[in-house]
């Protein structure tokens, strides 16, 4: 009997020490995954934090989580120079522009390539081919500057619009709407670029919005295609701005104000509220997406 | 009519015949006029912004001169290349190459272990949060990552001195320190790829029987266990795909990262093959043109058969259906 007793005892020990080991286990997992967020999330708090402290409470060696006087000087000062308006309007019409032109180019192609044209499989492989290889650096220089486009900003926007990938994953989701919506439509007399328009593009959400996130984000940090083609320096974008802005000494030259001006927050809470600023748009946009991206990367993934 | 016979054998060889069989190839064509609309836009993007480049390549085997074109310059063959094997400077290049990419692929188990551990937790809120900071910084350009690690690591701003400083140590420079400039690289690689590369391999365990899990369970295994015996060999194939993936890329490093991070200290660390490329050819004007060219063409050369070596061991090893 006892012997029973105690068995069933120590099993239920066991048991216990299990639960225990299992919830200490897993406050330990999510102590783990806390500190990794924390490396993605704390310097951005760091980061404005600093730059809204006040120039005259600010002492360079203190680790600063909460402004002890707050200001906004450093945004005034970056936003009121021309350099900022400049950079600014760069980015904006890059992006702008760039990111209809690149979801409505790859998803025609996706599409043509997902119905039956003739030619399509000798079309395919040479999209295909792009995946495989590339010209390189000097030849594309070499083209865009045959083309004209030398300090264009389209220089920037076209050698983007259309990427294999991107085309091919779209590719394979059209290819798996059902044949009969699209045969409805046509016997209610739809034509090919209306059934297109209306039953397609609404039906491949999750998708379009993926790669509009991409697009938007890619055109957004558009750097070295810039720093190459893009010649003179009103027309720099955002993130060669903000380049400047960190890694060189004379930050009045680039945002383009008065020295006394600039004298009067210190270097470091500019080059912080530099980096909040070119970074906000990104950070801001992309939680509202990511219902969708996570959808569409999977299906990337999957059928890619 | 003789001629439209041949190409309707075709057609149905192709297995096409949806559309009427007994059109020809210009009909049918005519018939998708919309369609093949939708598409120009793409294919003239990619003739003028990839095939015309190609033309370039023609550079590599010539003395280019700006002034007379790629058609009216100099023909000197294989001169480039023989020069570029005998270029001490190249065997730097691909040694730098090497051992990013090498110390990159150290890093490779990463996003496999932050999928594991992912998996593992319990409220799905808790998870989404983890989940949308861990992929938040695959958004960011390599000019914010590389202005985070200057407000970090710089000698005078950077936290980590300011905090050395206040405990009476010397600041360091590491970011002009030979020692330091590959961890650093490192690093921001991981915090920038670790959670979208987490992506793929979380969707391979979600598609896991959890029946498997189930029976594991009541044969008392515990969760180390499961994740030993059981997730960790389901996404085995996803695993080395990634893995054969990743080995395709071993010739080409994150151009804008290593470019950014470059400066006259570190400069026999990163000198990659661009960066060789771009400050010999556009940075400078110089008359570099045919040998960057050359430099350019090896590269893509070896970046090609690599990839196509990969796709060709991950299809013959049966591994296909899992990408």
């Amino acid at each position: 009997m006892s012997t029973v007793a105690l068995k069933n005892s120590e099993k239920s020990n066991k048991k216990l020490g299990m639960k225990a080991k299992t919830l200490i286990g897993q406050i330990i997992l999510d102590f783990i995954l806390l500190l990794l967020a924390a490396t993605m999330i704390l310097p951005f708090i760091y980061i404005m934090m600093v730059s809204f402290t006040d120039g005259s409470v600010y002492v360079s060696g203190d680790f600063i989580l909460w402004p002890k006087k707050w200001s906004f000087d450093a945004y005034k000062l970056i936003l009121n120079g021309s350099g900022f308006l400049n950079a600014l309007k760069s980015t904006l019409f890059i992006t702008g522009i760039g990111t209809p032109l690149n979801v409505i180019v790859n998803a025609g192609l996706g599409y043509m390539l997902s119905k039956p044209v003739p030619g399509k499989s000798f079309i395919n492989k040479a999209v295909m081919f792009t995946m495989l290889f590339g010209a390189g650096m000097v030849p594309a220089y070499i083209n865009i500057s045959n083309l004209g486009l030398i300090n264009s900003w389209f220089a920037c926007i076209l050698p983007a619009a259309c990427g294999a990938w991107t085309i091919m994953v779209m590719k394979s989701f059209f290819m798996s709407i059902p044949d009969e919506l699209e045969e409805a439509a046509k016997i209610d007399g739809c034509g090919p670029l209306r059934i297109f328009a209306i039953i397609v593009l609404p039906l491949s959400k999750a998708v379009i919005a993926t790669f509009t996130l991409f697009a938007l984000v890619s055109y957004w940090n558009t750097y070295f295609s810039a720093v190459m083609y893009i010649t003179s320096s009103t027309k720099m974008p955002l993130q060669v701005y903000l380049q400047k802005i960190v890694l060189t000494s004379n930050i009045s030259d680039v945002v383009d104000i008065q020295l006394e001006l600039a004298n009067t927050v210190p270097q470091e809470i500019m080059r912080m509220a530099a980096v909040i600023v070119v970074v906000l748009p990104v950070v801001c946009i992309y939680p509202f997406l990511q219902k969708y991206f996570a959808k569409g990367v999977m299906i990337g993934a999957v059928k890619g | 009519m003789s001629k439209r016979v041949p190409k309707n054998n075709a057609m149905q060889k192709n297995g096409m015949p949806k559309n009427g069989t007994n059109k020809s190839v210009g009909k049918r064509m005519y018939e998708y006029r919309y369609i093949y609309l939708l598409g120009i836009p793409g294919i003239v993007i990619l003739i003028l912004f990839n095939y015309l480049p190609m033309k370039g390549l023609l550079m590599a085997f010539e003395n280019y001169n700006p002034h007379l074109g790629i058609m009216g310059s100099e023909w000197v063959g294989l001169k480039h290349f023989q020069t570029l094997f005998h270029d001490a400077k190249f065997y730097l290049m691909l040694r730098n190459t090497l051992v990013i990419s090498g110390l990159s692929l150290l890093t490779f188990p990463a996003p496999i272990i932050l999928a594991l551990l992912m998996n593992e937790v319990r409220s799905l809120t808790y998870k989404k949060f983890v989940q949308t900071a861990v992929y938040l910084p695959h958004f960011l350009s390599w000019t914010i990552i590389v202005s985070l690690t200057f407000f970090l690591l710089s000698s005078e701003q950077g936290l980590v001195n300011k905090i050395a400083v206040e405990l009476g140590n010397e600041p360091t420079s590491y970011l002009f320190s030979k020692v330091w400039i590959y961890p650093i690289i490192v690093i921001q690689s991981v915090w920038k790829g670790i959670g979208w590369g987490s992506i793929v391999y979380l969707a391979a365990i979600a598609g896991i029987d959890q029946g498997l899990f189930e029976a594991a369970r009541i044969d008392g295994a515990t969760k180390l266990q499961q994740i030993t015996r059981i997730t960790i060999p389901c996404i085995l194939p996803t695993v080395v795909v990634m893995l054969i993936l990743k080995m395709g890329t071993i010739i080409s490093v994150d151009f804008e990262q290593v470019f950014l991070m470059n400066n006259a200290l570190v400069k026999s660390k990163l000198e990659v093959f661009e960066i060789y490329i771009y400050n010999n050819s556009i940075a400078t004007g110089s008359t570099q043109y045919s040998y960057s060219t050359a430099i350019g063409m090896f590269k893509s050369l070896v970046n090609t058969s690599l990839v196509i070596l990969t796709n060709w061991i991950t299809t013959r090893k049966g591994f296909e259906g899992v990408m």
